[in-house]
């Protein structure tokens, strides 16, 4: 009896897990679903596809820290560095506690610097 | 009995499960980017560029420094740079008469010499041409070191002091580029590097190369697009 129960429970509990997994990709219009779709592709090297998929985050959560540090390394993948730019400040100004975003703005800072010193010009500015 | 290790099953699958949808709440993860670095000269990518001497700024020190006289600083790099343009760029090079001499000495003139360098362009056909300065330092950096120490006896930490030989090897080069039509200078730039190897007598020779092999990214990227390996993190939820 109590073994049924248990299995049910575990049972009950698998679906849960599996609906919470394929439920992030079904809603398109909620921003983590784009964050997850869009981290997911990123990981693979399809930066102007994960690009995108941050981008609508922004569009959907203009005040999503996560979106926009996501959307400034696409966008530095992409070499749209001036664009990055001003992304990683919006995450920032959003959260500035959080140790990643601080990490990857100064990281990028740092290549920025030495980019815009030796080229004398911001790229892939608007 | 084997009610207790159906529970214990059962346990463990409901664990799995949510181990199973932990990753979906996971959070972080670290990317590698190679970001795209634009060539530095607006070119098609197919000119005709010639490379002309650069000034080595370190040549009165030769007389003096018997390391310096163990290389040819002007030949060692104009090769190093030939090969490198030809290799991964598809610039077409001129070649400039052998004897030819550089109007003066002086870094600043040379970028003014206007004249001399539309001259050079209409002689050879170059559509661009390099020129600069060059220098190349050996240093001897050895000296005395602290390092921490652990004693075996009473296992505490101290600091002593070590003769470390060490040799530096400062490489610093000043590009000048000119629109051969014109003689105008295009672009001026300067990289420097830094090598330190062990050991006072270390290799002038492999210290030049390494200092240009370091160099070689930045080098290239004047005249051609170059990634450059990067680390990021992105949020997965």
């Amino acid at each position: 009896m109590r073994s049924r129960m248990f299995k049910k429970l575990a049972l009950v509990a698998g679906v849960v897990a599996m609906a919470a997994g394929c439920s992030s990709y079904s809603r398109t219009d909620k921003a983590q679903t784009q964050i997850s779709f869009g981290s997911s592709v990123a990981r693979k090297g399809l930066w102007r596809e994960a690009a995108f998929r941050f981008e609508r985050a922004v569009q959907q959560e203009p005040n999503n820290a996560r979106a926009h540090n996501n959307l400034a390394v696409a966008l530095e993948a992409e070499g749209e560095f001036a664009r990055a730019l001003a992304e990683y400040k919006r995450a920032l100004e959003l959260d500035s506690g959080d140790s990643y975003i601080r990490r990857n703005y100064a990281r990028f800072a740092e290549f920025y610097t030495s980019y815009t010193r030796t080229t004398g010009k911001a790229s892939g500015g608007p | 009995m084997a009610l207790r290790s159906a529970s214990r099953r059962a346990g463990a699958l409901v664990l799995l499960a949510l181990l199973a949808a932990l990753p979906v709440s996971a959070g972080v993860a670290q990317v590698k980017l190679k970001l795209p670095l634009k060539p530095r000269l607006p070119l098609r990518g197919n000119e005709k560029i010639a490379l002309a001497p650069f000034v080595i700024a370190t040549e009165a020190e030769k007389a003096r420094d018997k390391r310096l006289q163990n290389v040819d600083l002007q030949a060692e790099f104009q090769r190093f740079l030939k090969k490198q343009i030809e290799k991964k760029t598809k610039l077409e090079i001129v070649e400039l008469p052998t004897d030819l001499k550089l109007p003066t000495q002086n870094l600043s003139e040379l970028g003014r010499s206007t004249e001399f360098w539309r001259a050079l362009g209409t002689q050879t056909g170059a559509e661009i041409v390099v020129s600069g300065s060059l220098e190349f330092r050996v240093e001897d950096r050895s000296g005395y070191k602290t390092e921490e120490y652990v004693s075996p006896i009473d296992g505490r930490t101290y600091y002593r002091q070590v003769y470390v030989e060490q040799t530096g090897f400062l490489f610093d080069i000043v590009f000048l580029v000119f629109d051969g039509r014109s003689g105008e200078k295009i672009l001026q730039d300067e990289f420097k590097d830094f090598r330190q190897t062990g050991g006072r007598r270390a290799d002038e020779l492999q210290g030049l190369f390494e200092n240009l092999f370091s160099l070689e990214n930045q080098i290239l990227n004047l005249f051609v697009a170059r990634d450059r390996d990067a680390e990021r993190y992105i949020f997965t939820d």
